[in-house]
């Protein structure tokens, strides 16, 4: 956990207790779940359930048996990927809200190229990869641009761009590239494009490893590479790097759009991976989720596969709770709410305890 | 939400059923064992509604029990969920209602073969299923009559005119399905009476059925019928706007513009799954793969006529709408499709 010395080294440790600070983040995410879980138990009882039987159908919906856990796996890739794009902006001090859009098109960008091209095997593949990608840092041109060159508020920015990206996968998937006789969406992929799959049993693919990949990686360009170095810095505190000599705007720009890359990625995993075509409003939440995680994971791209495993346990859990119990699926919902709460509770007092000890601080 | 209402009933009959042993009357005591699951992401509307509503009376009418899954939206899940009511057997029964399911649906039947799958309106590839269809061209029949009927007896409102009009979504069989049915019933009732009929290309265009609606009425129609599904609700609108009449379809549409909807020919899904469920529970007709025709003879194919239109139909014409209704159920009227 080197990167969190350097930060240290920036901002003179003032915290009143005497505890490495990924130690701190870790107890408070572990609080924040059990507030979480507690609060879900609650609304267990309150729907005539007893809490202990809900949640051992969630453990068993999450693992038990091999099949079970791929199922977890499976929903928990794309908020690994859409986490470490969240993660992306996080560590740089930004905040990209609009993972949710960059996904839906780069879920369809590869959709796109794995049905309308006819390519050898690992070529359509990447091809498909890398027009997720490539749509994914297009959709936030416009965000970066604007907060880079005239300090726009990317938050709105980018949740206003959502909206668009959504409703214009939408417009293509129904007007323009429908399979003919189908459901809203497009004729599928031609085989050389997919994702390979893991197993037989499910439809768990690559898609996870690319996830794990990317969160690696984005910790070793934190922790061991100069540029990572100044981004952390812009992250803690905008005005000092500058003072030290990192560009700030160029910096601004290339970070957010790296994110909105890696969001595009996330629903090119999608669609190459699992459904092996687009459909309309085939993802809804992901993207939200993945920032979620990340927030949770207070930007740590190691923590924020734990915390993005979670939330997959989670849902995959509840689909079979809500098969075998009277509580509804949305219970999951709420317990996510109750994170994000004590997460937010947890950033004031932070927030608050460093301003008085004369520091002011530029993350989140 | 939508699961918490079963539930209680289940929990209210538990008690009924509880008092009914021990006033020793083993009666349902057998249909108990009956478990059915429905799914689907659209329980919260029309069509989904009336399919709650056919398994709430099946679980208070027949005792069977009954597990609602709203599928949501996210299409990662559906597989999962299909695998989680298949797998461990608790349910005799799976019905299903959604094109967007049919994938997580066909792969989960192949993967158990011995699971009970009913599909609602439609059919599909797999003999593994059964298939709940509608006769629309039943209901189409009744629509085409009444208008045809009003137009030629110049009732008041529908007198400038010796056609009617039909604007269905795309041109496809289906589709083509209630056009057939609504000219032969147009025929019936009188041979001076046409049908013009446009197809919007679409089902999700209100704009293009609006505009379609208003050239047929331009053109001196009175009523059109609609199957367009969304693109429909842009007839109903015309209606209103040009001071005119349409029939609505699928459910009740009578509340899309009150005054201007003659009738709504319903697919009552309510009745079809509590006619399946009972088969099964008396053993008249076990649910086994294959297609469950649903028609006027059983009420689950019917012709609704707006209350606030009653009045100004004439009582001989609901009369004969009605002589018709049961010549097509008891089959003395063959409404015939060239398939």
């Amino acid at each position: 956990m080197s990167e969190q010395s350097e930060t240290r080294e920036l901002t003179p440790a003032k915290a009143p207790v005497a505890m490495p600070e990924w130690l701190h983040s870790l107890l408070g995410t572990l609080l924040a779940i059990s507030i979480a879980l507690l609060g879900g138990a609650v609304i267990a009882i309150m729907v005539g359930e007893s809490p202990f039987h809900v949640f051992m159908t969630l453990l068993r919906g999450a693992f038990g048996g091999p099949d079970r856990i791929a199922g977890s796996l499976l929903q928990s890739t794309p908020i690994i990927i859409s986490g470490i794009a969240a993660c992306i902006a996080f560590r740089g001090g930004l905040f990209n809200i609009g993972v949710e859009g960059q996904l839906y098109m780069g879920g369809f960008a590869a959709a796109w190229v794995g049905f309308s091209f006819v390519l050898p095997a690992p070529l359509h593949l990447t091809l498909g990869i890398a027009a997720a990608i490539a749509a994914g840092a297009l959709w936030i041109l416009i965000p970066a641009f604007f907060r880079a060159r005239y300090g726009t508020n990317e938050v709105v920015s980018t949740i206003l761009s959502n909206y668009v990206a959504i409703l214009l996968t939408s417009y293509f998937t129904i007007f323009v590239f429908k399979r003919p006789g189908g459901w809203s969406e497009t004729a599928p992929i031609s085989t050389t494009a997919e994702l390979p799959q893991l197993f037989e049993f499910s439809r768990l693919n690559w898609g996870l490893f690319i996830g794990v990949a990317l969160a690696v990686g984005l910790h070793m360009f934190l922790t061991r590479t100069t540029a990572g170095y100044s981004m952390c810095a812009m992250g803690s505190n905008p005005k000092f790097a500058e003072y030290g000599g990192v560009p700030i705007r160029r910096n601004v720009f290339l970070i957010l759009l790296c994110s909105g890359a890696v969001g595009g990625l996330a629903g090119g995993v999608e669609t190459l991976g699992v459904h092996h075509r687009f459909m309309e409003g085939f993802a809804p939440g992901f993207g939200f989720d993945g920032v979620i995680a990340a927030l949770l994971a207070n930007g740590h791209p190691i923590l924020t596969i734990f915390t993005a495993l979670f939330f997959g346990a989670l849902r995959a859990g509840s689909l079979l709770m809500e098969v075998e119990t009277n509580a509804s699926r949305e219970l999951i919902t709420v317990v996510q709410a109750f994170i994000i709460l004590a997460v937010s509770a947890q950033l004031l007092v932070r927030r608050r305890r460093d301003s008085q000890a004369g520091e002011r601080r530029w993350k989140y | 939400m939508q699961k918490n209402r079963p539930s209680r009933l289940r929990t209210a009959l538990a008690g009924i059923s509880m008092a009914a042993l021990v006033a020793g009357a083993p009666a349902v005591a057998q249909a108990e064992d009956l478990s059915i699951a429905a799914v689907s992401g659209y329980f919260a509307q029309g069509f989904g509604i009336s399919i709650v509503n056919g398994l709430e009376r099946a679980e208070q009418e027949l005792g069977v029990n009954v597990q609602i899954v709203d599928t949501g939206q996210r299409a990662l899940d559906f597989e999962e969920q299909f695998n989680n009511l298949a797998r461990g057997g608790d349910f005799d029964v799976i019905l299903v209602m959604g094109w967007e399911l049919v994938d997580a649906l066909m792969t989960t039947a192949e993967a158990h073969p011995d699971q009970r799958f009913v599909f609602i309106d439609g059919v599909l590839e797999s003999d593994n299923i059964t298939y709940i269809d509608f006769i629309e061209e039943e209901g189409s029949f009744l629509a085409g009559a009444l208008s045809s009927m009003l137009v030629e007896q110049g009732v008041e409102g529908f007198d400038n005119g010796s056609e009617v009009g039909f604007v269905g979504g795309r041109d496809i069989p289906v589709i083509r399905n209630f056009l057939m049915g609504m000219e032969q019933g147009v025929d019936s009732a009188s041979e001076d009476v046409g049908v013009s009929s446009v197809f919007a290309g679409s089902f999700d265009d209100p704009a293009k059925g609006s505009e379609l609606a208003m050239t047929l009425y331009g053109q001196g129609i009175d009523i059109i019928y609609q199957a367009a599904g969304p693109t429909g609700e842009g007839v109903l609108q015309a209606a209103r706007a040009a001071g005119k009449y349409a029939i609505g379809v699928d459910i009740d549409q009578c509340p899309s513009a009150p005054g201007h909807i003659l009738a709504s020919m319903l697919k009552r899904a309510d009745i079809a799954v509590f006619d399946l469920i009972q088969g099964e529970v008396d053993g008249s007709a076990p649910i086994a793969p294959g297609t469950v025709e649903v028609g006027v003879a059983s009420g689950g194919v019917e012709l609704k006529i707006c209350e606030d239109m009653m009045e100004r139909i004439p009582a001989e014409t609901i009369a004969s709408l009605e002589e018709m209704r049961a010549g097509i159920a008891s089959g003395d009227i063959d409404v015939a499709l060239n398939r």
